[in-house]
């Protein structure tokens, strides 16, 4: 068995043993077992790469539907782009499992957490290696499903269950475009293969704006948006942090969310060609960035900052999409990866110190209790930001750059973003970590900085969130872009024009947004450290404020436009059509075959007599119906 | 080939076995003596040999054939958990013997290459299974359905053999490739002796006696009071191995000798085909018995068999062997738990076998609930499951047929399967919607063992169905 | 080997014949054979003494085991003579076989008596 295929059975086989044996595998065995089979898909993934000598490789597992002329084959492919992700997936995925093991240890449900994170890898990892649509899709499917397990995995409290089924159903409206998008590919390319696929399209002499290519690759965005939180199928993201925080970290900010991203990489040889549906993208990844950021703003709940600062990367990393800056949008994923599962593992360790506790305005002054979780979260925080040398800055820095050549209006937009972000993030720092503190007394008593299973993995990722702007250093700072040249084969074929920024123009605007970030957040110090404001109680926001900080009532008009309309709809066929269709047409056939089905039962009557005459009776008939043919 | 021999061997070996006292070991050691003929069955993949003067013939379609019926004649053995408890009127030895002598029968069946041979095969099952049938000495119900199905085999296997002397007449071979060779030679088989009546009749004759075994319509109304009356374990066999050696041998007779002469049986064999489907499906909605049901089910199955029969398409192989497998596994899984629920449940002195009996199931013990969900979906034919495969293999092939009359079948094979449906859900329903008193059930491990390889085969063969179908 | 129907007009013919011959010599001599009833001549034969009771009287299933076990052994005895015939022209190979058929028969007989089919009193 190769390398290759064992990185996706170590997992499948953590969740087969947690899984059936939960509550019979013992919980100190449970987490080393969790977490050795992310760390073994790790090495296996790493040593791949290490051994990786430029070309794709292919790994056929088994056939799996042959009908007609399509086959679809279980097979996995590795090239540049699934490697990075793998290293992603497992490298990230490891850590995070060694912090729940400090994290969940004393959840009932330890056992079934582990299982249900293994299996998450699992799929995650099906996902990213698959070498066609239909193994992406599997994949796409089952993190699907084990986010919905792993969100209401409190699964007593009804809000959370709820916020469970919220995710699901909004995924399924994405993945509805997913399937019809691969739909249309079997149809027009008789094929799911990648290989085949994008041969064809690279042969094909398609034009630019190739109308199938186009509704090929719209649709398969509109699975990306609800996989990947963009508007409108954003409002799951944010509930989906009722899961534990682990989860929030692997699932909702590090990997499964950057789904969307990995299709479009996958698929750039189609949306090169698609320049109307690039343009869709770059518009709704930027909307989503700029209003999800706004949400940020006013968010009371650490978490939830979190959560909509997710959104809003997310959003970015569209936009550089939409510009066919690949490598850049790849790039942010690594970085994001990086700090924002760091800023949730940090968030895990204060809620953790805090007995539970979520809200921002009862937190303050951790940073002595806390150090090394305070000193992480500042590293994750400037990352994010984008303050240089950390790694935000370069990866989001080449997003706008891009974006600039492409548009100035969408850069401008872009930039005040992510003033946002640097505001809400500081913001989210300070009232955290600075001031006095605000929680009950108990609360304050229990304080204390988490174990080294905790801390180990914060302090891993915060020199990944320092470092990893290097891997792709520009080439004005004497670097020599190595992840973008990695990933240069992935786009050998989709004419990516990207006119060179000149040097003095790419200065001038990273001097623009390390100013502008460095302004908002010391506005923020400003507004939290030095004038020490809390934000106001619920209920006592006013104006804009309250709108933003209700999350511009999208859920409500959601609830108004679709929600309501459908349950009427359905009020109604259940009243009208369900009592004519169903009972009046459907049940009068069934109860034709009863009647029918009770008549020829008569005729098994018992009688060995009577079933040899029949016999011999058909006998006769079969003869002479054959043999009239031959005498008249 | 030498799993024929091994089979016998092991049949007679396990007669004298009997006269050691321990019934435990009896189970293990035949179930041991199948899977070497399976072993020994596999050993000969791609050889294609002659034996026995031109008797018996080998190649890779047989081998797979016979190693569906090993597999289900494993599955079968490792469900014989027991005879019943009356130490003196129960025999264990032999009715293992009889099973792997039926094995070999069944074998030489998928193995002939002789006329003769097809005979000699038939008559070693059908023999056997009368025996089986009837082994329930005490069971008045038993007793009848021995009768009822040897005086109906007789009265078959007389007429089979009256159809190899007709063929043999219009033909003067007894060689399946030599008559193929001699029915090609003619054009349409017009030039025959007679204008080929001799061979039509011949080809029916034979026909009806192989139907009768499949239990299709209308030879098949021995088919619920046999499986009724039978002790539930050889039903299982029944409906297992005999099936898949009928089917087998008349796709082998299609396939090598008449294929040029489809025009003569065809018609006939698509009227036949959609009375199968019709009656096996519309009564069994009815039916209160679960046994009485599964016979049904397996007459409708039959149906769907001869379907890829008569499609005649280069898939052909492919497909009959997934469905015979994918059916074969499903109501191995369905009669297992019948067999246990019932005989947990008396009623009466004698085992339950109404759909009652399941009822609250799911209660009492989920994993056996699970297992006959899995088996009912899988005969349904709903997606996930190996029979969704199956039909989806037979439905294309039928499709993929250019007659229009081919059509026809295929509307009222998917019609059918509707109906299917209906009754297969009702174990379902009883299990996991009705409530119900079940007594503690104990699982001997080799029969958990067993349910689970067959509920893990349905579902993985549903998943994915290229797994095994590329090994045919 | 192309038959027409006609061909097979001997064996009606001899199916005839042997069919004719039976019928006739049963009503020949029904019809040939004087015939004098009494009530003693009437009466069922049973070897001079006086018949008693029913003729159908259950009789012991091991009467019809030992019956079929003969029949077997004995019609397999039939397998001997064409063998015994070819002796020399089969050769070892022939005595091989048939030391094979010969085995399978004694394992069978072996088996009848570990079972007990031939304890008649029991």
């Amino acid at each position: 068995m190769s390398l290759i295929t064992l990185i996706p059975l170590f997992p499948l086989l953590g969740f087969l043993i947690n899984g059936i044996g939960f509550r019979k595998v013992p919980n100190s065995l449970v987490g080393i077992i969790g977490s050795a089979a992310a760390l073994a898909s790790f090495a296996c993934a790493l040593s791949l790469f290490l051994n990786f000598s430029g070309t794709p490789q292919l790994v056929h597992v088994f056939d799996w539907i042959t009908v007609g002329k399509l086959n679809i084959a279980m097979s996995f492919q590795i090239d540049q782009l699934s490697l990075l992700m793998l290293l992603i997936i497992t490298g990230v995925g490891s850590l995070i499992h060694i912090y729940s093991i400090g994290y969940m240890h004393h959840d009932e449900g330890f056992g079934k957490f582990f299982a249900f994170l293994n299996l998450f890898l699992f799929f995650m990892l099906l996902l990213v290696m698959g070498s066609n649509y239909v193994v992406m899709f599997i994949g796409w499917e089952g993190v699907g499903l084990c986010s919905y397990l792993l969100i209401g995995f409190w699964n007593k409290n009804v809000n959370y269950g709820a916020a469970a089924r919220k995710a699901f159903i909004m995924n399924r409206i994405g993945d509805l475009g997913f399937l019809l998008g691969i739909f249309l590919i079997i149809a027009h390319f008789g094929s799911v293969e990648y290989a085949d696929v994008f041969g064809k399209v690279a042969e094909g002499g398609y034009l630019s704006g190739d109308k199938t290519l186009v509704a090929i690759t719209l649709l398969l965005f509109v699975g990306a948006m609800g996989k990947s939180a963009q508007i409108p199928l954003y409002t799951w993201l944010p509930d989906a942090m009722a899961g534990p925080t682990p989860v929030s970290a692997l699932i909702h900010a590090a990997t499964m969310v950057t789904a969307g991203i990995y299709m479009i990489i996958r698929s750039n040889i189609m949306y090169s060609l698609a320049p109307e549906t690039l343009e869709v993208v770059a518009w709704v990844g930027l909307a989503t960035a700029v209003f999800a950021a706004s949400i940020g703003l006013f968010q009371n709940d650490i978490k939830k900052v979190l959560a909509y600062s997710t959104v809003s990367q997310l959003g970015y990393m569209f936009m550089g999409l939409g510009v066919m800056a690949y490598s850049s949008s790849f790039f942010h994923v690594m970085t994001h990866a990086f700090f924002k599962a760091l800023l949730f593992l940090g968030a895990g360790s204060v809620i953790h110190a805090m007995s539970d506790e979520q809200d921002i305005r009862s937190m303050g002054g951790l940073r002595k209790k806390l150090p090394i979780t305070f000193i992480t979260f500042l590293i994750a925080t400037i990352a994010i930001s984008g303050i240089p040398p950390f790694a935000g800055f370069f990866s989001k820095d080449e997003i706008l750059a891009h974006v600039y050549e492409h548009n100035k209006l969408m850069w401008a937009f872009g930039l005040l973003g992510s003033i946002m972000t640097s505001f809400y993030m500081f913001r989210l720092l300070f009232l955290t970590f600075f001031g006095e503190f605000r929680g009950t007394k108990e609360q304050e008593h229990h304080l204390h900085e988490s174990p080294l299973t905790m801390t180990a993995p914060l302090m891993v990722l915060a020199v990944l969130s320092a470092i990893a702007g290097f891997f792709n250093l520009p080439h004005i700072f004497g670097g020599h872009a190595g992840l973008a040249e990695f990933m240069a084969p992935l786009f050998a074929h989709s004419h990516v024009e990207t006119a060179e920024v000149s040097e003095s123009t790419e200065i001038m605007l990273m001097v623009i947004s390390v100013v502008a970030a460095l302004a908002s957040a010391i506005v923020a110090y400003v507004i939290y450290v030095s004038k020490k404001a809390v934000p106001a109680a619920d209920g006592a926001e006013s104006g804009l404020q309250k709108v933003i900080y209700n999350k511009y009532y999208i859920d409500e008009l959601y609830d108004a436009v679709f929600v309501k309309p459908i349950s009427a709809l359905s009020t109604f066929f259940h009243d009208v059509i369900d009592f004519l269709g169903i009972d009046l047409i459907v049940e009068s056939i069934g109860k034709l075959v009863k009647t029918l089905s009770a008549e020829a039962r008569l005729l098994q009557n018992g009688t060995t007599g009577f079933y040899l005459f029949a016999m011999v009776l058909s006998i006769v008939a079969l003869l002479a119906w054959g043999l009239q043919g031959f005498f008249f | 080939m030498n799993a024929i021999i091994a089979l016998s061997l092991s049949g007679i070996a396990s007669l004298f076995l009997g006269f050691s006292t321990n019934r435990k070991n009896l189970l293990i050691t035949t179930l041991l003596f199948v899977l070497v003929a399976l072993g020994l069955n596999l050993a000969d993949w791609n050889h294609e040999y002659f034996w026995f003067n031109n008797m018996l013939k080998t190649d890779n379609l047989s081998i797979n054939f016979s190693s569906v019926i090993l597999l289900s004649t494993a599955l079968v053995v490792a469900i014989s958990r027991s005879f019943g408890d009356d130490e003196e009127h129960t025999h264990p030895a032999e009715y293992y013997a009889i099973m792997l002598f039926a094995a070999a029968g069944a074998l030489m069946m998928v193995t002939y290459e002789n006329m003769i041979m097809l005979f000699v095969g038939l008559e070693i099952l059908s023999v056997s299974m009368y025996i089986l049938t009837g082994s329930d000495k005490r069971n008045l119900r038993s007793n009848e359905a021995a009768l009822k199905y040897f005086l109906m085999g007789a009265f078959a296997t007389g007429i089979l053999l009256f159809g190899v002397a007709l063929v043999y007449g219009a033909t003067g071979s007894f060689n399946i490739h030599g008559i193929g060779e001699v029915v090609s030679r003619t054009k349409k088989g017009m030039e025959l002796f007679e204008g080929g009546v001799i061979l039509y009749a011949g080809i029916i004759l034979i026909f009806i006696g192989l139907l009768f075994k499949v239990s299709a319509a209308p030879f098949h109304f021995w088919t619920p009071d046999v499986y009724e009356g039978a002790p539930t374990i050889f039903t299982t066999f029944m409906s297992t191995v005999v099936k898949t050696a009928g089917v087998a041998a008349m796709y082998r007779l299609l396939s090598i000798s008449f294929p040029a002469v489809y025009g003569l049986w065809g018609n006939p064999l698509v009227w036949i085909t959609c009375l199968t489907l019709i009656v096996g499906n519309i009564t069994a909605v009815y039916q209160q018995s679960f046994k009485r049901m599964l016979a049904y089910s397996s007459i409708s199955h039959a149906g769907y068999l001869l379907i890829t029969i008569l499609a005649k398409t280069p898939n052909t192989n492919g497909s009959i062997l997934f469905y015979s497998l994918a059916y074969s596994i499903a109501t191995i899984s369905a009669f297992a738990v019948l067999m246990i629920v019932s005989e947990n449940k008396p009623k009466d002195g004698k085992p339950d076998e109404s759909f009652e009996a399941l009822n609250g199931l799911s209660v009492n013990n989920p994993f056996l609930a699970f297992v006959l969900t899995v088996s009912m979906l899988s005969l349904a034919g709903i997606p996930l499951t190996a029979g969704f495969f199956g039909k989806f293999f037979i439905f294309t092939d039928a499709f993929s047929n250019v007659s229009p009359l081919f059509k026809n079948i295929l509307v009222v094979a998917i019609l059918m399967s509707a109906v299917g449906v209906y009754y297969y859900f009702k174990p379902i329903i009883a299990v996991y919607m009705k409530k119900g008193e079940i007594a503690e059930i104990q699982l001997p491990l080799i029969y958990k063992i067993t349910l689970i390889i067959t509920t893990a085969l349905t579902i993985i063969l549903g998943i994915a169905p290229d797994l095994v179908k590329n090994m045919f | 080997m192309n038959y027409q129907p006609s061909d097979y007009l001997p064996i009606i013919v001899q199916l005839g014949a042997a069919l004719a011959f039976i019928v006739l010599t049963m009503v020949a001599t029904h019809w040939l054979g004087p015939k004098r009833h009494s009530s003693k001549k009437d009466d069922v034969f049973e070897c001079g003494i006086e018949s008693i009771g029913d003729a159908r009287t259950p009789i012991s299933v091991k009467y019809f085991l030992v019956a079929i076990l003969f029949v077997l052994f004995d019609v397999e005895i039939v397998f001997m003579y064409p063998w015994a015939v070819n002796f020399k022209e089969l050769a070892w190979d022939g005595f091989v076989e048939m030391v094979v058929f010969m085995s399978f028969l004694l394992l069978g007989f072996i088996y009848v008596i570990k079972k007990g089919v031939l304890k008649w009193e029991k």
